[in-house]
């Protein structure tokens, strides 16, 4: 287990200074043209050097015929290039100098036959020179901080906090742009293929180091190394916490069973096992996987189950109940003191058990403010669920009313929604308690967006916001219960 | 007999499993509560050990083949006197034939609250101990959690926390609550067991009986051993 993430083989390969790229031309047909197009449009700052046997020029960077000519050693080779000139090009990177390489030509291991006995080749080349490699059969990394994106498609989004190491390179590149929608993005983005040299284990491990990820999504399709991976995450999961999304896949490799035993030993209630004694919380759909990230990396931690709902509106506040308590929540129990205080703001309308009915509040904007403030220093509480029902045309009526002519009466509303969404966060920051929101509108208006950039994920079901907060108030007793089985030993 | 040594002679007698007795005498020789058993080579000695043990008694064709006892019909339960189980001597000695180490006369455990322990191998995590609701209804309801040999004690709690029917395990229907301590300790030995020896490939120990006064014991066993086809 590594504490600096400089002591990893994966440092450089997302951090370098300089990249040797193979297979990018101006023909924007080939995948290598696309992936060095993403490379150069998240605006790199390293030393690009695209190695081509014929062009002189790719995509504006000057091109060399052969890696033995580049003015310097790089810290990276990319190879999107044919299969048959990976083993080849790999040797050259070699006698270069260069020490660390993404393979993202397939063709190997993963189509049998043939492709085994090169992969084979691919792993005695590198090992000759004692190149580190992701790959081969993967579509790359991504690292927003250091503006790198070596996958096919560019980069959406902030830099973030979620990290991923994935065994499908589709949940890297391909959800970008779901990621930004949320106004969430990767810490860093690893895509292992076939994982020949650099595998999920040394990915979870970088990522359990690196200092800008917060949360670690696994995309799992089979656990190899399995024993090293129960170590390694145990000790990641005590740092942070760990999700993973686990599809089953390679139960073939399993003996079939002799006693009732092993003719249960299902993998999947197997890998259920493992995934709680290491600490990982599991997610059982890729919405679900990135729905924890999202209120694992952007919350702070939850002190226990009990939540209060704060709603306007009883139904969705009674669906919310419902979802907590079948997710193993607790409605938390509204104190004398509390209910006082949230009187003076409270229509006769309103009810003050748990759910919150608002109803309508005597002033709109103590929704956002005032009663939230009040709910969030509930003794009884640890976390709070708010069901939403505002929009820019429900704030842009009134302003209209006043006489505002329509551009200005969006404006103002837009800009107010902005604000509803910041003094939220704001509130959620000072007390320190998680909160999460929930919506049947549109998430992309700007109240959403304003909450969701300040680190309030908003869903768009009760039962999500339920199931996410679940996954919230279990990772600290996950963690614990790690920590004391250490204390023990 | 201890574990390492009945391990390495079934082992170089080409077993490919030992049977119940022998699978018992390694579980408690790694620390797990078994039934008291003796295995009987004559229906005189069955009476002995019967009345050694205590009636009522049960008796089961015992052997290394045998792997699921009830099914094939050779196993006589609740065994009240020395004739009957003389009887069930000749009868169980008939149809399993001669390729039998013995009859087993055992003693009854009363409970009806059953569990499920076992160890399997898995390619990529290795020793794997399973807890769940024993009995026949284990495939039917298939409440099983595993873990990762080996287990300490605070994995050992969490699985029996994870069970759906963990409810049984406390005071219920006027029996007491089980000995999760007890409980704790079979799982962690199940898996020492798996950790310490290779040649072990799997392990099902069902039912694993909690008695109305919270006492668990293995009551019958399976452990399989390396390249075990059966």
């Amino acid at each position: 287990m590594i504490d600096d993430i400089r002591k990893s083989p994966l440092y450089t390969i997302v951090n370098p200074k300089s990249i040797a790229f193979f297979g990018a031309s101006n023909n924007f047909g080939a995948m290598g043209s696309t992936c060095f197009a993403s490379m150069k449009n998240l605006g790199f700052e390293g030393a690009v050097y695209p190695v081509h046997p014929k062009e002189t020029e790719v995509q504006g960077y000057p091109a060399y015929a052969s890696v033995l000519d580049l003015p310097e050693t790089p810290d990276l080779a990319v190879l999107v290039m044919p299969t048959r000139l990976v083993c080849k090009t790999l040797e050259q990177c070699g006698r270069k100098g260069i020490r660390h390489a993404i393979v993202v030509s397939g063709g190997f291991r993963e189509v049998g036959g043939d492709g085994v006995a090169l992969e084979k080749e691919l792993i005695q080349v590198t090992e000759r020179y004692g190149i580190r490699f992701l790959g081969p059969n993967c579509i790359g990394v991504a690292n927003p901080h250091h503006k790198l994106n070596t996958t096919f498609l560019h980069y959406e989004g902030s830099a973030g906090h979620i990290g991923i190491a994935s065994q499908s390179g589709s949940f890297v590149t391909q959800m970008f742009n779901y990621l930004a929608r949320f106004q969430q993005g990767y810490s860093t983005a690893f895509s292992i293929g076939n994982g020949a040299n650099i595998d999920l284990v040394d990915c979870l491990e970088y990522l359990g180091a690196c200092p800008n990820t917060k949360v670690i999504a696994l995309y799992v399709e089979g656990i190899h190394r399995g024993r090293d991976f129960v170590e390694t995450a145990r000790r990641v999961a005590l740092k942070k916490p760990i999700v993973a999304l686990y599809v089953g896949g390679s139960e073939t490799g399993r003996k079939a069973g002799f006693s009732h035993t092993g003719s249960m030993a299902g993998p999947d209630r197997l890998y259920d096992g493992i995934f709680r004694q290491c600490g990982i919380i599991r997610a059982t759909s890729v919405t679900e996987l990135y729905d924890y990230c999202r209120v694992l990396g952007a919350l702070p931690e939850s002190g226990g189950r009990r939540t209060i709902i704060q709603t306007h509106s009883g139904g969705p506040g009674a669906a919310a109940a419902d979802a907590l308590g079948r997710e193993g929540l607790e409605l938390a129990e509204i104190s004398k003191k509390t209910s006082e205080k949230l009187k003076e703001l409270m229509p006769h309308t309103g009810s003050i058990g748990n759910p919150v009915d608002i109803t309508f509040s005597k002033n709109p904007l103590d929704f956002f403010s005032a009663i939230p403030k009040i709910l969030l220093q509930e003794e009884n509480a640890d976390m709070l669920l708010v069901y939403f029902l505002i929009s820019v045309e429900m704030a842009t009526r009134p302003l209209k009313a006043m006489g505002m002519d329509e551009t200005e009466a969006l404006a103002q509303a837009e800009k107010l929604m902005k604000d509803l969404g910041e003094s939220f966060a704001r509130l959620q920051r000072e007390c320190g308690k998680p909160v999460v929101g929930f919506s049947f509108r549109d998430l992309s208006e700007p109240v959403f967006q304003a909450l969701m950039a300040e680190g309030i994920p908003v869903f768009s079901d009760p039962k999500r916001a339920a199931r996410a907060l679940s996954a919230l108030s279990r990772y600290p007793r996950l963690r614990e219960k790690i920590r004391a089985a250490e204390t023990a030993n | 007999m201890n574990a390492e040594n009945l391990i390495q002679e079934a082992l170089s007698n080409n077993r490919q499993a030992l049977s119940e007795f022998g699978s018992k005498q390694l579980l408690a020789a790694c620390g797990l509560p078994v039934t008291r058993e003796q295995l009987a080579g004559s229906r005189e000695e069955a009476a002995r050990f019967a009345e050694a043990i205590g009636f009522p008694v049960a008796a089961k064709a015992c052997s290394p083949e045998l792997m699921h006892k009830s099914e094939a019909n050779l196993i006589e339960l609740g065994l009240t006197d020395t004739t009957r189980v003389m009887a069930a001597f000749d009868r169980l000695a008939e149809k399993a034939g001669s390729d039998i180490e013995g009859i087993l006369i055992q003693e009854m455990i009363a409970g009806r609250r059953e569990l499920v322990l076992g160890l399997i191998r898995d390619p990529q995590f290795g020793p794997c101990v399973m807890l769940g609701l024993g009995g026949i209804f284990t495939e039917v309801f298939q409440d099983t959690v595993f873990r990762m040999a080996p287990v300490d004690r605070v994995e050992a709690m969490d699985m029996i926390g994870e069970l759906r029917s963990r409810a049984m395990l406390d005071t219920f229907r006027g029996q007491a609550a089980a000995d999760t301590d007890a409980l704790c300790q079979a799982i962690i030995a199940v898996g020492q067991i798996g950790m310490n020896f290779e040649a072990v490939s799997e392990i099902d120990i069902n039912p694993l009986i909690i008695t109305p006064t919270g006492d668990i014991t293995a009551v019958d066993a399976l452990v399989v051993l390396n390249g075990g086809v059966l």
